[in-house]
């Protein structure tokens, strides 16, 4: 199966190029972006081929990655669906309902597996504690205080805080992953969703070059840095995300996904990312932590590649990625009126 | 130290207790303790030297200070007694049951020309007092958004137990929860809405209660206050996040925990109210109590005032009202209800 990666504007593609490389029976033929500087410079990184347009790349694959910015994911979803090319697309699925709408219709008309990228449904702890869950040892949640904090990301892509490419900040950055967790977890959906957010995290802006990454100042920081989310599940389960750009540049890790879970037998703790090594040297940013839990994201691809091969649904689907996006865009909306907004 | 005063402790049950040896650490004089409990309040006497009194009445003339320890329902009238006698008053958290209870009590103080503590004792604990700190010294710039948690098992009483009926004790919002909603407002001002849910209210029938809760302070900064009294006994866990335009503050019960015992069979838990603690040369008890000593005594600055009692009391009405309701509560409509 020949499956080539769409975009290099999201930096989980650099993860991904790996991940296609370590399945057997994959080739990953390479790569195509519009912005010729940044995929010259992953295509030497990652030493993989440089197409000269999407058009060409989507001529030789039978399936891509869409890793581009979150507002210009269905033009290529749209572009793949059109040439019958299966489309495993970075999350958010879009930044607007008629955008992800339209990419689950063209993939539907077209026969082709849209997949949206949720790693953390193929999260080894969080799939034990799933089926924990689903066995009935826990018994009967009541609500969930969940946390998905990062570092601001500019220091990967300066597009992150971009209304206009992003589609927000720090909630449409990270409110999907734990939303979807629990959707997939509690196997209902979600009916209430209440939300604040502000943008006081960096007033003075992030300028940080001393590792050559692009400089934000803070006017240009124009989407929200915290957020705070409160859903409200069909089965009475109510739950916050933290979903804030609130750990520091200089941080020791990029952040986290966290969960406590009160039900009828008590306090469940879990973390996505807790399986570490933690590293001092005497560098200047001398703590770092290793991850040496199993890679999610490798699991998640070869989700993707089983789909197709089986001619099967993929265990996220475009719909899943489409629902997180509703619940997103509820989040802004009640962040706007400072009400709940009903789903 | 220019003068001894005397002490009337005001019930014998847990805080009772805590508060009888947290002003053996001052010089007062711990002269009489009222209880409806007899079994308790004479052990507790006799540990301090103290005599058991039938009624605050009796009590009233003989001391200086009264330090309320009882459910939280009764500390308005015990406070409006004792201030018509010209005695001090300390008053457990929460100040009081409901606004007009809390506001009556200050008001009687102020004309009575004595003093109203609230013992908002997180105030004290020396990694709140040090976040607190930090955050005034500007260590981690502006803060954005604060989490607050703090959980226990839930209070256990052999009768009585008062904690558990909504109307006496606010449950775990109101008792629990006040600390850091009073801990947010210290580090982030004046709150303007709450919004928040609870186990008791989401699944009614559970014998347990937690609570989560958003508010959106004045200036725009957020805290997550998370409030349990849903965790197996023993544990009490205490968690702080203060994100800040130039840093991070945290502590971690769970971490900082500075001895660990598992045994291969645990007995059942001896408290009836489980509370936070580590070791310490000084509990924070204690230093809140010295800390008011020296306030009454030598007029000392407290980092507590009764008008924060009030405020912090506010924060946990309109988060108990949000989950009764559903929907955000602006804090301005606790100015006149109950």
């Amino acid at each position: 199966m020949k499956i080539g990666i769409m975009s290099f504007a999201h930096l989980h593609a650099e993860a991904y190029i790996g991940n296609l490389r370590a399945i057997p029976g994959v080739e990953m033929i390479g790569i195509a972006d519009e912005q010729l500087k940044r995929g010259k410079q992953f295509s030497k990184q990652f030493d993989a081929r440089l197409y000269s347009s999407y058009e060409e790349l989507l001529l030789e694959a039978d399936a891509v990655l869409v890793c581009s910015e979150n507002s210009r994911h269905r033009p290529l979803v749209e572009m793949a669906a059109a040439a019958g090319v299966h489309v495993l697309c970075e999350k958010p699925l879009a930044t607007t309902a008629e955008d992800a709408e339209a990419m689950l219709a063209a993939c539907k008309a077209a026969g082709v597996v849209l997949m949206t990228a949720f790693p953390m449904r193929f999260s080894a702890p969080l799939q034990q504690l799933k089926s924990e869950l689903d066995s009935g040892s826990f018994g009967k949640p009541y609500c969930v205080s969940s946390v998905n904090q990062g570092r601001i990301p500019v220091d990967y892509r300066s597009w992150f805080v971009d209304p206009e490419l992003a589609g927000g900040g720090a909630l449409i950055d990270h409110v999907v992953h734990l939303a979807d967790v629990m959707r997939w977890y509690f196997e209902c959906e979600v009916t209430s969703v209440y939300a604040q957010a502000n943008n006081l995290m960096y007033p003075d802006g992030v300028a940080n070059d001393s590792r050559g990454i692009e400089i934000v100042y803070a006017d240009e920081v124009a989407v929200e840095t915290v957020g705070l989310v409160m859903l409200t599940f069909e089965n009475g389960v109510f739950a916050t995300i933290d979903c804030s750009w609130s750990k520091p540049l200089n941080y020791h890790t990029w952040g986290g996904l966290s969960f406590e879970m009160i039900t009828e037998k008590g306090l469940i703790t879990a973390d996505a990312f807790s399986q570490n090594l933690s590293v001092h040297t005497e560098k200047p940013m001398g703590h770092n932590l290793a991850f040496w839990g199993s890679d999610a994201n490798q699991a998640m691809i070869e989700e993707f590649v089983d789909s197709i091969r089986m001619n099967r649904e993929p265990a996220v689907t475009a719909l899943d990625g489409k629902i997180g996006l509703d619940i997103t865009l509820a989040a802004y909306e009640s962040v706007r009126t400072g009400m709940p907004v009903q789903l | 130290m220019s003068k001894q005063l005397r002490i009337g402790i005001i019930g014998s049950g847990a805080m009772g207790q805590t508060h009888v040896k947290a002003w053996q650490n001052t010089s007062a004089k711990i002269c009489g303790i009222v209880s409806k409990s007899e079994e308790t309040a004479v052990p507790l006497a006799k540990s301090c030297g103290a005599k058991v009194f039938d009624s605050l009445d009796q009590l009233l003339p003989v001391i200086d200070v009264v330090d309320i320890c009882v459910p939280t329902h009764l500390h308005c009238e015990i406070t409006l007694i004792a201030a018509a006698a010209g005695v001090h008053v300390v008053c457990e958290k929460p100040l009081a049951r409901n606004v007009s209870q809390a506001v009556e009590m200050i008001q009687a103080c102020e004309s009575a020309g004595v003093k109203l503590l609230a013992a908002h004792v997180v105030r004290f604990f020396p990694e709140y007092a040090q976040a607190k700190a930090k955050v005034v010294a500007g260590e981690i710039g502006l803060p954005a958004i604060i989490r607050l948690k703090r959980g226990a098992s839930q209070p256990e009483k052999s009768s009585d137990n008062w904690f558990v009926d909504l109307e006496k004790s606010g449950g775990v919002i109101l008792d629990l929860m006040i600390h850091d909603f009073d801990f947010a407002r210290w580090i982030a001002g004046e709150v303007k809405t709450v919004y928040a849910k609870n186990i008791g209210t989401e699944h009614p029938g559970t014998s347990v209660d937690h609570a989560l809760a958003i508010l959106t302070h004045e200036n725009g900064v957020l805290s997550h206050i998370e409030g349990s009294w849903a965790y197996p006994a023993p544990l009490f866990r205490t968690q702080l996040e203060i994100a800040g335009s130039n840093g991070l503050i945290q502590h971690n019960s769970d971490k900082t925990a500075s001895i660990g015992s598992f045994f291969y069979q645990r007995e059942q838990a001896d408290v009836d109210v489980p509370l936070p603690a580590s070791p310490m040369h000084e509990d924070p008890y204690a230093t809140q109590i010295k800390a008011f000593y020296a306030h009454l005594t030598e007029d000392a600055p407290i980092p507590i005032s009764a008008r924060d009692g009030l405020a912090a009391l506010k924060i946990a009405l309109a988060a108990l009202k949000s989950a009764q309701t559903g929907a955000p509560v602006d804090i301005q409509e606790m100015e006149v209800v109950s």
